[in-house]
């Protein structure tokens, strides 16, 4: 078998109540519901958000096929990237509905105004706001000694 | 994400939706007909697109759904009406506008046809 060009990458994330889930991510990041499905029981097999131009499956945790949330794997190693015109209201709005501060939002040397939060669910999310466009050399340029402290110094 | 007027940008299949719509066709079914035979089969606007398309377009406001008489009945997007909201009219007039800019450009390059837009 050939080595395939892929035709979309989505995002798929596990949570423990799906209808808090897409409560929090419609009020807190713009997400509009399009399809929700059940199984038999009950649960949620799954959500899917329209999140601006993307798509965000989210589907309640199903032991027996071992998907499992952060919470009950220790936390998570991934991101969620999230673009919007105005990072700070949007990060303040997050806050103000539950999600925990991880990184405090601030201009960053790669050209974005960028913070974190950890959403009620365990999941991390990177708020930005594109501030310059700039060429890879200049971003390499501009690269701080290091990170300190949970987020960057100097610029 | 918006443009610089405020409108949200819209996808592809937003656009060809919102298209139908503005040349009449407000039935689901009569949308994804449109499509199909506009794009002559390139574009294959089945069920499940059509149902997220305007699922979006309904939450960004730039498409009104029509109300059913039995609200139990299963959720078909083929099956109801549609209408472009004022907003959606925006969207759908912008978009057009900017792919005219596009298309005249295409055309002074040489990648058309010179008779295409002659009907």
């Amino acid at each position: 078998m050939s080595r395939q060009r892929p035709l979309g990458l989505g995002t798929h994330i596990f949570v423990p109540d799906a209808d808090a889930a897409v409560a929090f991510y419609s009020e807190a990041f713009g997400a509009a519901e399009l399809i929700r499905h059940r199984l038999p029981d009950g649960r949620v097999l799954f959500v899917e958000l329209a999140v601006g131009p993307d798509k965000l499956l989210l589907s309640e945790e199903i032991a027996e096929l071992n998907a499992l949330a952060p919470a009950a794997l220790g936390g998570s190693p991934v991101m969620l990237l999230l673009e919007l015109e105005d990072v700070d209201g949007a990060f303040d709005h997050a806050v103000e509905m539950g999600a925990k501060v991880e990184m405090p939002v601030a201009e960053m040397f790669w050209g974005e105004r960028y913070g974190i939060v950890r959403d009620p669910f365990g999941h991390h999310w990177a708020l930005c706001t594109r501030r310059e466009q700039l060429a890879p050399d200049e971003v390499a340029d501009r690269v701080p000694s290091g990170p300190t402290d949970g987020t960057w110094t100097g610029q | 994400m918006s443009s610089a007027s405020g409108v949200p940008v819209l996808t592809t299949a937003g656009f060809q939706v919102l298209l139908a719509l503005a040349s009449g066709h407000s039935h689901g079914y009569a949308v994804m007909g449109f499509v199909n035979q506009l794009t002559d089969g390139q574009v294959r606007l089945g069920p499940g697109t059509l149902y997220r398309t305007l699922a979006r377009l309904v939450a960004d406001d730039l498409v009104n759904e029509s109300e059913v008489n039995d609200p139990s009945a299963p959720h078909d997007a083929r099956r109801r009406y549609y209408r472009l909201t004022p907003l959606g009219e925006q969207a759908v007039r912008e978009e057009a506008e900017l792919m005219a800019r596009l298309v005249d450009a295409a055309q002074n390059a040489g990648l058309l046809d010179a008779n295409r837009r002659t009907p």
